[in-house]
């Protein structure tokens, strides 16, 4: 457990490649939205009921495991500076379980982080690509294409930096799931069914806040967005996409919707595909109705947040390397703007 | 002294500084686990170690003056929100929310001292005893060759004792001086901190600095009237004076003085038990004594200038004086019985003069009769104290004893002989001291209720003046005040202001409200009003901030345990106290002869037979008594008296 000190990691190779002629840069996306669901139909197979229904919390006896890991990660990066038109990008992603037990106090029980740099290298000076060698920065290359054209250049270095945070998440749930303890689950903040190992362990849940993907339509789909605060929908198979593995899931309403939005209070939860996963939904359900408290606020996600998951990306984010974001008590003109900041 | 712990134990603590709590020279700011031993008071350490390239590292110690909790809860509202209304819900969450303990430390010192700067944002560690030493500068005092430490008290903290230490030349004199100490009463607080405090010094006293005694005005009840009876300990008190060093016992040499009742031969003191009474000396003044300290009982509004003078004359000319009247009388005046045959000489020599007038020797008749009216009635509201006739009986001055506690307990005569008692008390120590010929080098002297005699408001007294003149010149002379008050914010505030060692008991929320607190922060405040018994708040010259400390129960016996255990015998009838008196001198003493001797004979012959026999010590107590007594006169007939001319003749009629 420990993460590096990527403080020190990332000035070294950001201060040799710039040593190497690269042109410093100073550019801070507006903060990640988290890794969001596909955005696309794909259709559903009804498992619990025949089609999609609305199934009421009241009465259901919420399960309470002992202990509960939260996992979730952060991403964050920047432009360091360009060579040329090619961006060349610090990136930083980290990941973390924070483990409540008996005393509900989440403590971190496995955290990793990783620094890399995303750019072109077939586009950099010799001089750059030598300084990038000898730092020993994994560097993760972006298409041809994209790093040809600044526009694409930047949405294409943010799927990269979205891949790479995914693929610590994962490996660091695969690696917890492993010493799962007998009373003990897992929640993940997202989907499951990119992990073989977390979709079929029976005490993995995926918690998915984005709501991109589109199971239903017509009168299943308005069930399903109009689900009432308390209540879930019948479990339901989403139909499998790619590299997805089979994975049975419902939605779930923390938050009465009316009077906000549609998706205001509305999770999916993603869990093993298994007759057991059915006959405990409600009790799960229940189960994450409770997280409703304490309030994930100030954050503005705080209607479908858990609790226990903001707390580890706090806990994620104050380990940051600070110079990967912009200090709130910072006077310095907001480096993503293109415009010199006037007045206060 | 000081131990020093295991070195480099692990952090309990980091510093934090924000744009809106920044670190600075004089506070720093430091969070904690939630479950911690640091609170109010407590003494930390803050390490920032050099780079090893020159860069020298830097320690800063300071004391918690304040402490917060906050947890990540963005308003009030949104726990409302989550618990759906219902407070009970609250507590049901299955995630508690991320806390805080932070807390606002007072620097209290920095090592290397210069460049002084904001304390760095490193890892802080509770204090151990060698940084306790540190911390507070007790280093410069507690070694060396001539080390000037007393304890004072322990510092408490997580687990962690330390002693605390006071420097004498501060505490006694000559750098600073003099200790007050407030609290409210009923607590056992101030009286049982000081008799500890005493004990300290006179164990702890540097022999450099030569040799102490102690007067103590014992102003209410039982309170100093058993210093020399052990007290009961717990196995905590016991343990508690070990770390100190300082041996559990009672005073060894204890003098108690105290003046008689009304009845002139039983003492009006609480300390009357048969076991305890023969080592009361009774305190005794005469026209002396009383006339040097008249300002202190006259009343300022009453007597003037014309009297001030006449009093003077009395004071220069005719006591302890041969002293002609000028109407053919001649006198000697040592008793207020001889200035009462002056005065009638004086008031007769007028009337019979024919015509020369009301004024004698300069001074107005009604000058010469108020000034004799003030007089006697300080011979009756001081009766016991102040005898009318006999000789005296006071304190030993020029032969104080080192380590020795001179109790003067006034707890039950009036406020005029209380101030009396106190003034002269305190001006005579003052004198004997300017000469270097009391005996001791140093005088720690014990006042309570010092908001009665030096109070912030009020007339300015002869009392109050000498409490101002000790506090700003006595630490010159030796002379210490020790003074004790329930309320600080009402005593003079020349007189705590010059107090170089503050100690706080349990303070009276209302009290602390005064702006002598405003230095202190809410927390220390609330801290001082919930403070137990047995802790206290130390303010020292060398202490930067004031410290907690606790100490142990004084190892004497406390008034009122001391009333149980020795309860005060019931006045005796007139012959017994002779004879008690008598046989206190002299164990030879027959009481029935005694009492044989006394019957029939006037009780003021009596007394000043007593008090002769007294203030001599022969060796045959009963044949000097005796002596002095005379033999019985028989009644002789009145003599027939002389008629009194007139002093203005109305007619020269013959009939």
């Amino acid at each position: 457990m420990g993460a590096p000190h990527t403080l020190t990691e990332s000035r070294s190779w950001v201060d040799a490649i710039l040593a190497a002629g690269v042109v410093p840069a100073c550019y801070i996306p507006d903060a990640s939205v988290g890794r969001t669901d596909l955005e696309e139909f794909t259709g559903a197979d009804p498992v619990e009921d025949p089609e999609l229904r609305v199934h009421s919390l009241a009465g259901a006896r919420a399960l309470a495991p002992a202990a509960v890991g939260f996992l979730d990660g952060i991403e964050q990066w920047r432009v360091a500076g360009y060579a040329g038109v090619t961006p060349i990008v610090r990136v930083y992603v980290a990941a973390a379980v924070r483990l409540r037990g008996a005393d509900r106090r989440p403590r971190t029980v496995a955290e990793d982080a990783a620094e890399l740099a995303i750019t072109r290298l077939d586009r950099l000076p010799a001089a750059v690509r030598e300084a990038l060698q000898i730092t020993g920065v994994r560097v993760v290359e972006i298409s041809e294409e994209d790093a040809g054209q600044p526009a694409r250049a930047l949405p294409a270095v943010r799927i990269e930096v979205q891949k790479a945070r995914a693929a610590l998440e994962r490996r660091l749930a695969e690696q917890r799931v492993t010493a799962l303890g007998s009373d003990e689950w897992l929640v993940v903040d997202g989907v499951l069914s990119d992990s073989a190992a977390l979709s079929a362990h029976s005490r993995a849940l995926g918690i998915v806040k984005s709501h991109g993907a589109e199971y239903f339509a017509g009168v299943e789909l308005e069930r399903a967005l109009t689900l009432p605060a308390g209540h879930r929908t019948s479990v339901f198979r989403p139909k499998r996409r790619g590299a997805r593995r089979e994975i049975y899931s419902w939605y779930l309403r923390l938050w009465p919707w009316e009077g906000n939005d549609l998706l205001y209070g509305l999770l999916r939860v993603e869990a093993r595909a298994h007759p057991e996963t059915v006959a405990r939904a409600s009790a799960i359900s229940a189960w994450l109705t409770t997280e409703r408290a304490p309030l994930s606020t100030p954050d503005r996600r705080w209607d479908r947040l858990l609790y226990p998951i903001h707390d580890v990306e706090t806990y994620l984010r104050a380990r940051a390397p600070r110079d990967l974001v912009l200090h709130p008590a910072s006077r310095i003109p907001h480096p993503g703007s293109r415009l010199p900041r006037t007045g206060s | 002294m000081i131990e020093r712990r295991d070195p480099a134990p692990p952090p309990v603590g980091r510093v934090v500084a924000t744009e809106q709590k920044p670190a600075t020279p004089h506070q720093f700011h430091f969070w904690t686990a939630n479950e911690t031993t640091i609170g109010i008071g407590a003494i930390v350490r803050v390490e920032q170690p050099g780079n090893g390239e020159g860069e020298t590292g830097k320690v800063v110690w300071g004391v918690v003056t304040d402490g917060f909790a906050y947890s990540d809860l963005a308003t009030p509202l949104h726990d409302v929100v989550g618990a759906e209304g219902d407070p009970a819900r609250a507590a049901e969450s299955p995630t508690v929310r991320q806390e805080i303990r932070l807390w606002t430390a007072a620097v209290l010192r920095q090592q290397p001292e210069e460049p002084l700067q904001p304390v760095p944002l490193g890892p802080v560690h509770v204090a151990t005893d060698a940084d306790v030493a540190q911390a507070l500068r007790m280093d410069a005092y507690l070694g060396g060759a001539q080390p000037t430490a007393i304890p004072v008290g322990l510092y408490t903290s997580g687990g962690l004792e330390a002693p605390v230490y006071l420097d004498a030349d501060f505490l006694l004199g000559p750098e600073a001086a003099h200790l007050n100490i407030s609290g409210v009463s009923g607590l056992a607080t101030k009286t049982s901190a000081v008799e500890f405090l005493l004990g300290s010094i006179f164990q702890h006293f540097p022999p450099h600095k030569g040799r102490i005694a102690a007067v103590c005005f014992n102003v209410k009840g039982p309170d100093l009237c058993f210093l020399d009876q052990p007290g009961a300990l717990q196995d905590e008190d016991r343990r508690r004076y070990e770390r100190l060093a300082i041996r559990a016992q009672p005073f060894e040499s204890v003098r108690y003085y105290a003046p008689f009742k009304a009845d002139g031969v039983n003492l009006n003191t609480l300390r009357t038990h048969p076991d305890l009474v023969g080592d009361v000396e009774p305190l005794v003044w005469g026209l002396r004594e009383v006339l040097d300290y008249a300002e202190v009982v006259l009343n300022r509004d009453d007597i003037d200038a014309k009297a001030d003078a006449f009093i003077d004359f009395l004071s220069d000319r005719v006591v302890d004086k041969e002293f002609e009247d000028g109407f053919g009388g001649a006198h000697r005046v040592v008793t207020f019985a001889d200035l009462e045959r002056l005065f009638r000489s004086i008031f007769d020599g007028l009337e019979l003069g024919g015509g020369r007038g009301d004024t004698w020797r300069t001074h107005h008749i009604a000058t010469i009769r108020k000034v004799r009216n003030r007089l006697s009635n300080i011979s009756t509201r001081a009766k016991g104290l102040v005898t009318d006739d006999g000789p005296s009986n006071d304190l030993p001055w020029g032969r104080f004893e080192d380590r020795a506690v001179y109790v003067v307990d006034v707890a039950n005569v009036d406020p005029l002989a209380q101030d009396l008692v106190f003034a002269r008390v305190v001006s005579k120590l003052r004198e004997h001291l300017e000469r270097r010929d009391l005996g001791v080098d140093a005088v720690v002297v014990f006042v309570d209720e010092l908001n009665k005699y030096a109070p912030a408001d009020g007339p300015e007294t002869y009392v109050k003046k000498m409490l101002l003149d000790i506090s700003e010149r006595g630490r010159y002379l030796g002379l210490v005040l020790f003074g004790a008050e329930q309320f600080r914010s009402q005593v003079h505030r020349r007189v705590v202001g010059n107090a170089g060692t503050m100690v706080f008991g349990r303070m009276d929320s209302d009290e602390l409200a005064t702006p002598g607190y405003q230095v202190l922060s809410p927390a220390t405040k609330i801290k001082l009003a919930t403070l137990p018994i047995g802790e206290l708040m130390v303010r020292h010259p060398h202490f930067t901030q004031p410290i907690f400390v606790r100490f142990p129960r004084p190892a004497v016996l406390r008034g009122r345990d001391g009333v149980e255990r020795f309860p005060p015998a019931a006045d005796l009838p007139f012959e017994d106290a002779v004879v008690r008196q008598l046989v206190k001198l002299d164990r030879r003493v027959r009481p029935n002869l005694v009492k044989d001797l006394i019957a029939d004979r006037r009780e003021e012959d009596v007394r000043r037979a007593l008090a002769h026999t007294r203030q001599t010590r022969p060796q045959d107590a009963f044949a000097h008594f005796r002596k002095q007594l005379g033999g019985r006169v028989a009644a002789a007939p009145a003599a027939a008296r002389e008629s009194v001319a007139p002093l203005n003749p109305i007619a020269d009629e013959p009939y």
